[in-house]
């Protein structure tokens, strides 16, 4: 089943506008962050830099167009500056600026960046005695970066279990490193480790309720399952669109496809 | 004279008893000097582990928290290392960070060169949102830290493992300005760090006293051109004196500082490549061409 059609073909829309985007990631990725801001995670839009916030990092900065989108929907960042993504003078780019963006609490795009920022943000509330949970969603590629374990092997160390990081898990580290073992890896670093199906909101849900519902003092880390470009067949995998714009002819085609529902 | 290094653990212990926002992370150096800080803020104290990237890194989550981060290990690591996270998790993101070095240029010096640092002031000075501070006194440190720390910018502070040994007012150390030490009219001679002590020493030796201007900077970032400016236009003749990258040190910074002034003759002494050798500090800073003969044979050369 395809979720979130809507904000599917939004995603589309825009990056096919501005001539730029990462479609196949930001697809990847678009059902767990709706999932995080429609179920899990605590804001108020209406003061999106409250201090009683959870926060959430996109670390795979260049999947943002799917960040852009569900800011958009729960009235984070306003439509109109929605549509500008890309173009002159837009506050949205093709990676995000957090001293652009309400919302954005990390400028990420350079991969590595962003989950090491998360586990400042969790450090720095257990030193301040706070309640609020750290969210981080990294792609399975950028865990090829040597600071997401050296930050992996902090969190674990300092006991920092209010943070939840969350793998896109849509097979890109395979194309260049085969042997991922990517749930053992986290395991062995002394993370709690929960594998979801990553287009399922049901699913998510209930991994993300393991990590709230959690006592130890380990780090959590759901690794989700995902399809590069999910919903639109042709783009599914991986090779020439990561970082392709269709055309009006392929624009038409996509829309077509998700709103017939074909998987 | 107490090392500056000491005066960085003493006076973060001062501080912090006061200033709870203060969070010290070190990479697995200097615990012995921290034993007071480490002791009586656990929770705001961090060995972090052998992972200066994202010591650096995790300090941007802090700075997001209006915690007050400060890092501190071994230059080379500490800024060429983290530079990427210096730049994006900070600059990009105008976040504040304190960051400590020890051991810039040829500091560790039995240890050779993977821990020899020369171009940190320079990489440093390409960010907007930065100040640079090389006090080579323990007072230098103990005023422009207390001065700058609560910035919400990236400071660094090297910190000289030799101090020059020159006593300056209190009320002459000013962040952002040089201080003058000596005033004459033949030569202008712009100097960082401990090798003060070397310049004077070689103005003495070679009986200019009077005859010079010395203008000593604790703080290379923002840059005190009016005074390089005000000094070359009197005595036409400039030499720099430091330890830092002959690419991007105070030598360019006093240069741009006097485009209005013409037929100026100027020297560098700096560091054109790694001082590729092991010994003391003194071996080093000879070979490097800081000790005071060579100061005076540039003098005389000029």
């Amino acid at each position: 089943m395809i979720l979130n059609k809507d904000l599917r073909i939004k995603i589309v829309e825009l990056i096919f506008n501005a001539k730029e985007g990462h479609l196949p990631s930001s697809l990847s990725i678009v059902d767990i962050i709706n999932v995080l801001y429609s179920k899990i995670l605590k804001f108020n839009a209406k003061n999106i830099n409250s201090l009683n916030r959870d926060y959430f990092i996109l670390s795979k900065g260049h999947g943002c167009v799917a960040f852009y989108v569900v800011l958009e929907k729960f009235n984070i960042i306003k439509k109109k500056d929605l549509l500008k993504y890309g173009s002159k003078n837009s506050i949205l780019g093709g990676h995000p600026d957090c001293t652009q963006i309400p919302g954005v609490e990390s400028s990420t795009g350079s991969l590595g960046h962003g989950f090491p920022t998360a586990v400042g943000v969790s450090l720095g509330l257990n030193i301040q005695k706070k309640k609020n949970k750290v969210y981080c969603l990294l792609g399975d590629g950028e865990c090829q970066e040597g600071t997401i374990w050296e930050a992996a092997n902090i969190a674990t160390n300092r006991k920092l279990s209010n943070i939840c990081s969350i793998i896109d898990w849509n097979g890109s580290a395979k194309q260049l490193m085969p042997i991922e073992n990517i749930a053992a890896k986290w395991k062995a670093f002394g993370w709690n480790v929960h594998l979801a199906d990553g287009h399922n909101e049901k699913d998510l849900v209930k991994k993300f309720n393991l990590f709230l519902k959690n006592k130890n003092q380990k780090p959590t880390v759901i690794i989700a399952k995902t399809i590069k470009g999910k919903g639109i067949p042709f783009m599914q995998g991986h090779g020439k669109w990561h970082h392709k714009v269709p055309n009006l002819e392929e624009l038409k085609l996509i829309k077509k496809i998700l709103k017939n529902g074909k998987n | 004279m107490e090392k500056i290094r000491n005066t960085f653990a003493n006076l973060l212990f001062k501080l912090g008893k006061k200033d709870k926002k203060i969070i010290v992370i070190v990479g697995d150096i200097s615990h012995g000097i921290f034993k007071n800080f480490r002791e009586s803020f656990k929770d705001r104290y961090f060995n972090i582990g052998i992972c200066e990237p994202s010591m650096v890194n995790i300090s941007a989550g802090l700075s997001k928290l209006k915690l007050i981060p400060v890092v501190h290990t071994i230059a080379p690591f500490l800024i060429e290392r983290s530079y990427e996270q210096i730049k994006l998790d900070f600059g990009y993101q105008k976040l504040g960070i304190n960051l400590v070095s020890v051991g810039g240029s040829f500091d560790y010096s039995k240890l050779g060169c993977s821990h020899h640092s020369y171009s940190d002031v320079s990489l440093i000075s390409h960010i907007k949102n930065s100040n640079i501070v090389i006090p080579a006194s323990p007072l230098e440190f103990q005023i422009l830290f207390k001065k700058i720390y609560k910035k919400n910018m990236i400071n660094y502070f090297r910190l000289p493992d030799n101090n020059h040994g020159i006593k300056i007012e209190k009320r002459k150390i000013i962040f952002g300005k040089s201080v003058k030490i000596r005033s004459g009219n033949k030569l202008t001679i712009c100097v960082t760090g401990p090798y003060l002590k070397n310049v004077l020493e070689a103005e003495e030796k070679l009986n200019l006293k009077g005859k010079i201007d010395i203008l000593y900077f604790h703080t290379i970032k923002p840059f005190d051109s009016k005074s390089v400016l005000k000094s070359v236009k009197k005595t036409k003749k400039l030499i720099t004196i430091e330890d830092l990258s002959a690419q991007g040190g105070i030598y360019n910074l006093c240069v741009n500082s006097c485009h209005e002034v013409n037929n100026i003759i100027t020297k560098q002494i700096a560091i054109k490549d790694f001082i590729h050798s092991y010994g003391s500090f003194d071996d080093l800073k000879k070979k490097a061409g800081l000790d005071t003969q060579s100061i005076m044979n540039i003098i005389n050369n000029l």
